[in-house]
């Protein structure tokens, strides 16, 4: 066991603080704070390619699509210093490491570096109206015609769909198939015609939240695919294999940085507020239930770390999970909406008050948190699944 | 940055958990619940001949000097086996006169211990429980070259089969300068001694000590004179962050017993494992010891390092303090009546975990001392951060 950075990580940490600080000025915040944090306005765009540049993102991945062959937990560190200023750098969720894992030679030259420049996004297509928890009863159809696929149906909740360049979608290839045995995966452009994208609007949406919130996004989509014509070389991995494909790269999407941080910020704020504010005189970080409190919530929040970094040391050492993701995923979140829920008792109606609220505290980033927390015990598999997978997979118990 | 086991600590887990499978099954434990010494020698003299006594012990007094992760690692493997032996007390008084007694005091003692030719144990707490200078009351009066010691000890493990005894006392009052605190080194067998045993629900070896004029030579005093507390602090430290791995270990065994009873218990006609209700709550029960696993190893491996390491202590403690009975609990509802049962083993694990969270400080105390390192002192934290003890 070896509880520290070395010396060269933490310089690479260093390096990171004092890039942020050299080109993340004013503007760049602004320009972070006012759009959607997942878009890319066009000054964003442009640090994310000088990240880029640096060899910063998909550190881990292999030199010859555009990585740097190098270690997950230097990733994980550049990764932790950009989240924490708002911007996404990790290398396009599950979708990358399910193209590193099962794509051609020809998709992970094509996709690969794209992705590490910026110039590919990838909109996930997985969840439909009928198909949440339960995705492998997935409706939506890719039928073979020719060298083509065509696609009909309806994908849910594809966030970043009104500005991705291309989806990462899992259609049924075979309905006769038993349901895990019939999916395929698809990755192809956003302008193939026949998709249409429509706005859903969430409850972050207005007044918007703050940057740094917990689940703030302003908007997600629902997708809809008729008559999409892709050519068979879109489809990644086997045929019929797409569950498996999917299900891999999600599982490596729940650990790392940017999950870890949306659960623990507000921790970190709450104490930082308390040392430095009080409430119309009353000081809240003297009172004698709170103190307890906000240790345990600290105290959790550093089993979420370790949690983490247990991913981090498995994927280093090249091992894989099998129920350490999944634990990570249950663990800071429900951490997660514990603090927030905590802070709200703490600061009693002031953590009412939206971003817009002149009196909000932390521009409503307390109020807006609650709104959101909830939602990261939700996405990418729900902690009740998770717990499934826990018990079954990591544990042998039986299936009801 | 890797906080699994390497191959070596692997090695040694392994290692222990295979000896102790062999040598300590659980009718060992419930033997020497009513055995008068409290721990089978034969046992004590091959965890000796395994090198385990001498594990962190300097190499020139007979030890291996190996990190203290690694004798952590053999203390969980003694909780899950829950070995009745003088580990713990044995090992918190040998690490204190390791890193603060004098040349003779080592000399004289930590061979012997390695050997396995002695017992050890510390005696500190008194009327009020929490780990302050000021309750202690326990006085040592200097008369000649002796000190004269007088006062009361509670929860002192193994009194009965150790040969010496750490004891913590009183010999000024508090000043600027220092706490008015000594640490003496003092034979059970002394004059004036009283061992009352307590009946905690561990069933193990603790005890009141009553100290009537005992009279022990200066040569026995460990560090300074009324500059104990830091030797008493960092005493206190090892113990909790030991008793965390001996927890973690012993609360993993309890766990994993409950989900084996639930893979094979059958109601309604299928195995109760297959109830969502019981699957969610052994995934829970593996999660909150993977925590307190986690938290315990980053305290003992800083701690190791000589890096500050008591909030990390205090951080796994109160974990463990409260996840670790969630566990065993838990694993004691999906037994249902039959756990409750004298015959069957599995309150053998119960009650020792279960009495292991009400000892070396509280919950409250732990987190006390975190929110005063959180937020009694200037600075922005950040998850991942060395936290700094406030005194």
């Amino acid at each position: 066991m070896e509880f520290a950075y070395t010396a060269e990580q933490q310089a690479l940490r260093d390096e990171v603080q004092r890039f942020i600080q050299e080109n993340v000025n004013e503007d760049v915040r602004s320009e972070i704070e006012n759009t959607d944090e997942m878009s890319q306005g066009p000054l964003v765009r442009d640090l994310r390619k000088k990240v880029a540049a640096k060899g910063w993102v998909g550190i881990s991945w292999p030199k010859e699509y555009g990585g740097q062959d190098g270690s997950r937990i230097d990733q994980y560190i550049v990764e932790e210093e950009f989240s924490r200023i708002g911007v996404g750098v990790g290398g396009a969720g599950s979708g990358a490491p399910a193209i590193l894992a099962a794509g051609t030679e020809e998709q992970k030259k094509t996709l690969l570096p794209g992705l590490i420049s910026g110039e590919i996004t990838l909109a996930l297509g997985f969840t439909e109206p009928q198909a949440g928890a339960d995705l492998a009863s997935l409706q939506c159809r890719a039928v073979r015609d020719g060298d083509d696929f065509v696609i009909n149906g309806q994908k849910m909740y594809t966030s970043s769909a009104h500005y991705a360049s291309h989806i990462y979608l899992m259609a049924r290839t075979d309905p006769d198939a038993p349901k895990h045995r019939g999916i395929s995966i698809f990755i192809f452009p956003m302008d193939t015609p026949g998709i249409t994208v429509r706005p859903l609007w969430t409850i972050q949406n207005d007044p918007p939240a703050p940057i740094g919130t917990t689940y703030g996004q302003r908007r997600t989509n629902e997708t809809f695919f008729e008559d999409v014509r892709v050519p068979a070389t879109c489809m990644l991995g086997e045929e019929n294999q797409g569950w498996y494909v999917g299900a891999m790269g999600l599982n490596l999407d729940r650990v790392g940085a940017s999950r870890y941080l949306i659960s623990v910020r507000r921790d970190e704020d709450i104490i930082n507020w308390a040392k430095d504010n009080d409430l119309g005189g009353h000081d809240v970080s003297q009172d004698p239930a709170i103190r307890d409190r906000l240790a345990e919530l600290w105290i959790e929040a550093q089993v979420c770390r370790l949690m983490t970094m247990r991913s981090m040391s498995l994927m280093e050492r090249g091992d894989t999970f099998t129920y350490e993701g999944a634990a990570e995923k249950v663990w800071a979140p429900e951490h997660g909406v514990r603090t927030t829920e905590t802070i709200s008792q703490i600061l009693g109606p002031y953590a009412q008050l939206m971003s817009t609220s002149e009196e909000a505290i932390e521009h409503g980033l307390f109020a807006h948190n609650l709104l959101g927390s909830f939602q990261s015990g939700i996405n990418h598999g729900s902690v009740q699944v998770m717990r499934d997978q826990i018990a079954r997979r990591g544990l042998g118990l039986p299936r009801g | 940055m890797d906080v699994l086991l390497n191959e070596e600590e692997e090695m040694v887990k392994n290692a222990a958990r295979e000896f102790l499978g062999g040598e300590c099954p659980p009718s060992l434990a419930r033997a020497m619940e009513v055995d008068d010494l409290g721990y089978p020698p034969e046992l004590w003299s091959q965890m000796a001949q395994l090198g385990w006594l001498g594990m962190s012990l300097p190499e020139s007094l007979g030890g291996q000097g190996l990190p203290l992760t690694y004798l952590g690692i053999i203390m969980e493997e003694v909780g899950r086996a829950i070995a009745p032996v003088p580990f713990h007390s044995t090992m918190v008084a040998a690490l204190t006169i390791a890193a603060d007694g004098s040349q003779e005091q080592k000399q004289s003692v930590l061979p012997r211990v390695c050997q396995g030719d002695t017992v050890l144990t510390w005696a500190l707490t008194e009327r009020d429980p929490r780990f302050l200078p000021e309750t202690i009351a326990t006085e040592a009066v200097e008369q000649g070259d002796n000190f004269v010691i007088s006062g009361t000890k509670m929860f002192v493990d193994n009194f009965g089969a150790a040969e010496k005894c750490l004891v913590v006392c009183r010999t000024a009052s508090a000043s600027d300068g220092d706490q008015g605190i000594s640490l003496f080194l003092v034979d059970t067998g002394s004059a004036g001694i009283s061992n009352v045993p307590l009946t905690a629900i561990a069933r193990d070896k603790q005890s009141q000590v009553i100290f009537d004029n005992v009279s022990v030579p200066r040569s026995n005093l460990i560090g300074q004179i009324n500059q104990g507390w830091p030797v008493v602090q960092a005493m206190i430290d090892r113990a909790t962050v030991l008793l965390c791995a001996q927890m973690v270990g012993a609360t993993r065994k309890d766990a994993e017993m409950g989900i084996e009873y639930a893979k094979n218990r059958a109601a309604f006609g299928r195995p109760i494992g297959s109830f969502q209700s019981i699957q969610h709550l052994c995934a829970d029960m593996i999660l909150w010891v993977d925590g307190a696993q986690l938290l315990t190893y980053e305290a003992l491996w800083k701690m190791d390092q000589g890096l500050p390491s008591s909030i990390e202590i205090s951080q796994a403690k109160s974990f463990c303090n409260d996840k670790c009975e969630a566990v065993v609990r838990s694993s004691q509802v999906i037994h249902g009546g039959i756990g409750f049962m004298m015959e069957f083993d599995l309150h053998l694990w119960f009650r020792r975990v279960t009495s292991w969270t009400m000892r070396l400080g509280t919950s409250f105390e732990h987190r006390s001392k975190i929110a005063k390192a959180l937020l009694d002192q200037p600075g922005r934290v950040r998850l991942g951060m060395n936290l700094e003890p406030v005194p």
